[in-house]
C-alpha cells in the first residue's frame, strides 16, 4: 500500500509550492508565481512572490493547466508539437501554454493534477516546477521563506481555514488580491467546488478595483455598470472586501457559502488579522 | 578536526569508483557510508546488467547517462580485471513478438551498426570493444534457447552485453582505494554540513571533518545532503523496482539476457536475466513511491513471475523461486521519463558536486571516477598523480 494520495487536496498543494519557493531560494532564483491545479486543471493553490511581474500569475496558472489537461509535460508538447504550439492558442482562449515549467503531477501511475512556475527562465521554471512536483515522494515539509506580502495572504488564509472549520461552514475558495487586482493567493478549500475558483478571485477583483464591499459595486454605479458586462471579471455580490495593511491595499474575495456568509467571513478574518477595512 | 581536500558522501558504487579514480592522485579523500558495508543499497539491488551493447546506445542522446555508459564499454574488460571482479559477456534477447516490435528493433539495429563509425562520435564505440547485432528468426532462437515461447516470433542477439557482481565491485573498489591511501569512515550519518569561505565541515553522528571539496554521492537521499548546504539544483522521483530471483536450477532454462520492449500505457519492465553465479533475476515491476515505503507492491510478485513465464512458458518457475525484493533508484525528470544522470557542480556552490545516477549506474563506473576527476580539476582541485598508485592492490578495508 502506497502513501501516496490519489488526488491533489490543499495540504498536497500547499507542499509543493513550498517545495518550488524552498527550492528557488536555495538556488537564488528570482521570485515567480506558482501554481497546483488538480486532475481538471482547477486551481487548488497558487501564490506569487512580492517581488514577481503581475503577468506571471495566469502563466503560472495556465501552465499548471496546460500539464493537468493535456496529461504532459510543456517540455514533450513543445517537442511534438514542433514549437508551433503557439498555433493552438486559438483555442480554449489561448490558455495552452506549451513551454517549460508546465509539470504533470504522477502518482500511482496517473496524471493527478499539474505544477506550472512562472517568473524566470525556462530552464529555472522547469526546474522549479520539479522540484514542486516531486516534493510529494517526500516526507519531510518544506521551510519557505516568503515577503512581507505573502506572507500576511497566508496568515489570511490561515485564518480562513481555522474560522470554516470552527463555524462548520461549506468549505471555501479564497483569493487574496494586491491593490491592483492581481492574485497574491489562492486557496481552494478541500470540497469547495470549482466554480468558486473564480467566483472568489472576481469578488476580490470587484472589491479591490472599486475600493469597496463587492456588492457596493451595483448601488454606487447605480446597477448600470453591472448591467453593460464591460469586464468579465466584475462581480457584484457579496463576499469581495477590500482592505488596508501598512502600505499595502488588497482584497479579499470569498465563495462556496451563501454570499452573506462569505462576506462575514471575510470581514471576521481581516478584523483577526488587523487589518484596516476599506470602503 | 581532520581535514581532507576531498570528502566523498555515499560508499555506493559511485561513490567509491570515485573515490578509487582519485586514489590515482596526490589528493586526501575520505568516504562516509552510514551503513557498515559498501553497496548496501542500491548497488546491491540492480540488475546486475554492465550496458555494453546496444542498450547504451538507446539511451537519449546527448545525455550524461549515454555518454557515461557509451564511454565505459571499452573500458569494462581491463576494469574488471584489475579489481578481480567477475564480468562475462552473456549477450542478450531483444523479443519480437510482431512486426511493430520488428520495426522498432531495426532503430535499434541501426544506431548500433552507426556506433562503429568514426563520424558518429557521441555514439562511437572503437573497434574490438563491440560486436555486430544479429537477427534471429525463429528457429534460431528456438535454437538457442529451447525453452523460449514459441508466440515469439524472433529475436535481436546482442552478443555484447555483459554481467558482473555490483557488490563485488563497490568492495573492490573500496579495496584498492584503501590501498592507495583512500580513507573510510563507516557508520556514520551526515546530519549537518556548514559551508564556509574555503572548506565544509560535515558534522557526522560521531565525529565532525572538514573537507575542501564534497562529492554528494548519497543515492537515493542525495537531495537531502545537498539540502543541507543548499546545493540542490536537481530534482528526482524515488522509483521502486520488485525483482525476483529464481534458484540454481533456472540456469539451465534461459541463458540469455532477454526482454520485451515496452508498450504503450504498460508502466513496467518485462526482462530477465542470469546471474554470474547462477540463477535467473526477472522484473522489473515499478512504482514512484516515497522512500520510506518499505513493502512490496501487490501483484508486484506476480508480475515477475508472469515475465518470465511469457518468456519461457514450458518451465515451473513457481517452483523455483527464492527471493522478491526491491531496491529504489532516483529517477530524474520523471514526469517526462527522460532520465538522467546528474554529475555537476551547482553554480553558487562551488567545491559541491552533486552525483546521481539510477538506471544504468555501475554500468557507468569506470567513466564516471574520470568525469568527476575532470570536475575537480577544473574546480581548482590540484591533482598531481601519486606515483604509488597500484591498480589491483587491497587495502583491508575493515579491517
Amino acid at each position: 500500500m502506497s502513501a501516496l494520495s490519489r488526488k491533489v487536496d490543499l495540504n498536497m498543494a500547499i507542499k509543493i509550492i513550498n517545495a518550488m519557493i524552498m527550492y528557488a531560494n536555495d538556488n537564488g532564483l528570482l521570485p515567480g508565481s506558482y501554481a497546483v491545479v488538480d486532475e481538471g486543471g482547477h486551481v487548488v493553490a497558487f501564490e506569487r512572490r512580492d517581488e514577481a511581474p503581475a503577468a506571471t500569475a495566469d502563466i503560472a496558472i495556465d501552465k499548471a493547466w496546460t500539464a493537468a489537461t493535456m496529461k504532459a509535460s510543456g517540455r514533450i508538447l513543445e517537442i511534438i508539437s514542433k514549437g508551433q504550439g503557439w498555433r493552438l492558442n486559438v483555442k480554449h482562449k489561448g490558455r495552452l501554454t506549451i513551454i517549460p515549467g508546465a509539470v504533470p503531477i504522477i502518482a500511482n501511475a496517473r496524471v493527478i493534477g499539474g505544477v506550472g512556475h512562472s517568473g524566470g527562465s525556462a530552464e529555472d521554471d522547469l526546474k522549479i516546477a520539479q522540484a514542486g512536483w516531486t516534493a510529494i515522494f517526500r516526507e519531510e515539509d518544506f521551510n519557505a521563506e516568503v515577503e512581507e506580502r505573502l506572507s500576511l495572504a497566508r496568515k489570511i488564509a490561515k485564518e480562513v481555514i481555522e474560522e470554516v472549520d470552527n463555524r462548520k461552514l461549506k468549505p471555501v475558495t479564497l483569493a487574496v488580491v494586491d491593490e491592483w487586482g492581481h492574485p497574491t493567493l489562492i486557496y481552494r478549500i478541500d470540497g469547495a467546488p470549482f466554480g468558486t475558483l473564480e467566483l472568489a478571485r472576481d469578488k476580490a477583483w470587484t472589491a479591490v478595483a472599486f475600493k469597496t464591499l463587492s456588492e457596493n459595486v451595483s448601488s454606487l454605479y447605480s446597477n448600470m455598470i453591472s448591467a453593460t458586462n464591460w469586464n468579465e471579471r466584475l462581480t457584484p455580490i457579496p463576499g469581495g472586501v477590500p482592505f488596508m495593511y501598512n502600505k499595502f491595499a488588497g482584497a479579499i474575495g470569498i465563495a462556496g457559502n451563501m454570499p452573506e456568509e462569505d462576506k462575514n467571513l471575510a470581514i471576521n478574518v481581516i478584523k483577526k488579522v488587523g487589518l484596516e477595512l476599506l470602503g | 578536526m581532520e581535514k581532507y581536500d576531498v570528502v566523498i558522501v555515499g560508499g555506493g558504487i559511485a561513490g567509491l569508483s570515485i573515490a578509487r579514480e582519485l586514489s590515482k592522485y596526490n589528493v586526501s579523500t575520505l568516504v562516509i557510508e552510514k551503513n557498515e558495508d559498501f553497496g548496501r543499497e542500491m548497488t546491491a539491488s540492480n540488475m546486475t546488467l554492465v550496458c555494453q551493447g546496444a542498450d547504451s546506445l538507446t539511451f537519449r542522446y546527448g545525455t550524461l547517462h549515454a555518454e557515461l555508459n557509451i564511454k565505459s564499454i571499452p573500458l569494462w574488460p581491463k576494469y574488471a580485471e584489475e579489481l578481480g571482479v567477475p564480468f562475462k559477456k552473456i549477450g542478450g534477447l531483444g523479443l519480437i513478438r510482431d512486426k511493430a516490435d520488428f520495426f522498432r528493433f531495426m532503430k535499434m539495429y541501426s544506431r548500433a551498426f552507426k556506433s562503429s563509425l568514426k563520424g558518429e562520435e557521441s555514439y562511437y564505440i572503437p573497434k574490438g570493444s563491440f560486436e555486430p547485432l544479429q537477427f534471429l528468426n525463429k528457429k534460431a532462437l528456438k535454437d538457442l534457447e529451447p525453452y523460449s515461447n514459441p508466440k515469439i516470433q524472433g529475436a535481436l542477439y546482442d552478443p555484447n552485453l555483459a554481467v558482473t557482481d555490483p557488490v563485488k565491485l563497490a568492495v573492490a573498489l573500496a579495496e584498492n582505494a584503501k590501498a592507495n591511501g583512500v580513507e573510510f569512515l563507516l557508520k556514520n550519518e551526515v546530519n549537518k554540513i556548514m559551508r564556509e569561505d574555503e572548506y565544509f565541515t560535515i558534522i557526522t553522528n560521531e565525529t565532525s571533518i572538514k573537507g575542501s571539496f564534497i562529492v554528494n554521492a548519497s543515492g537515493i537521499n542525495a537531495d537531502r545532503l545537498a539540502e543541507m548546504a543548499k546545493a540542490r539544483d536537481f530534482s528526482y522521483v524515488p522509483v521502486k523496482g520488485v525483482l525476483t530471483d529464481f534458484d540454481e536450477d533456472t540456469s539451465e532454462v534461459f541463458k540469455h539476457q532477454a526482454f520485451y520492449l515496452p508498450s504503450l500505457g504498460e508502466p513496467h519492465i518485462k526482462a530477465v536475466v542470469p546471474l554470474i553465479y547462477g540463477g535467473l533475476r526477472v522484473g522489473i515491476h515499478l512504482s514512484f513511491t516515497l522512500r520510506s515505503d518499505k513493502e512490496i507492491p501487490l501483484g508486484a510478485a506476480d508480475h515477475n513471475l508472469g515475465v518470465i513465464k511469457s518468456i519461457a512458458p514450458g518451465y515451473p518457475f513457481e517452483k523455483h523461486i527464492k527471493k522478491t525484493f526491491f531496491g529504489i533508484m532516483p529517477l530524474t525528470n520523471a514526469e517526462t521519463g527522460w532520465h538522467d544522470f546528474v554529475v555537476d557542480t551547482p553554480p553558487h556552490v562551488p567545491r559541491w558536486i552533486n552525483v546521481i545516477l539510477g538506471p544504468a549506474g555501475v554500468s557507468s563506473s569506470p567513466m564516471l571516477g574520470k568525469k568527476v576527476v575532470e570536475l575537480l580539476s577544473t574546480s581548482g582541485l590540484e591533482m598531481e598523480p601519486n606515483p604509488r598508485f597500484s591498480s589491483s592492490a587491497k587495502g583491508g578495508v575493515k579491517g
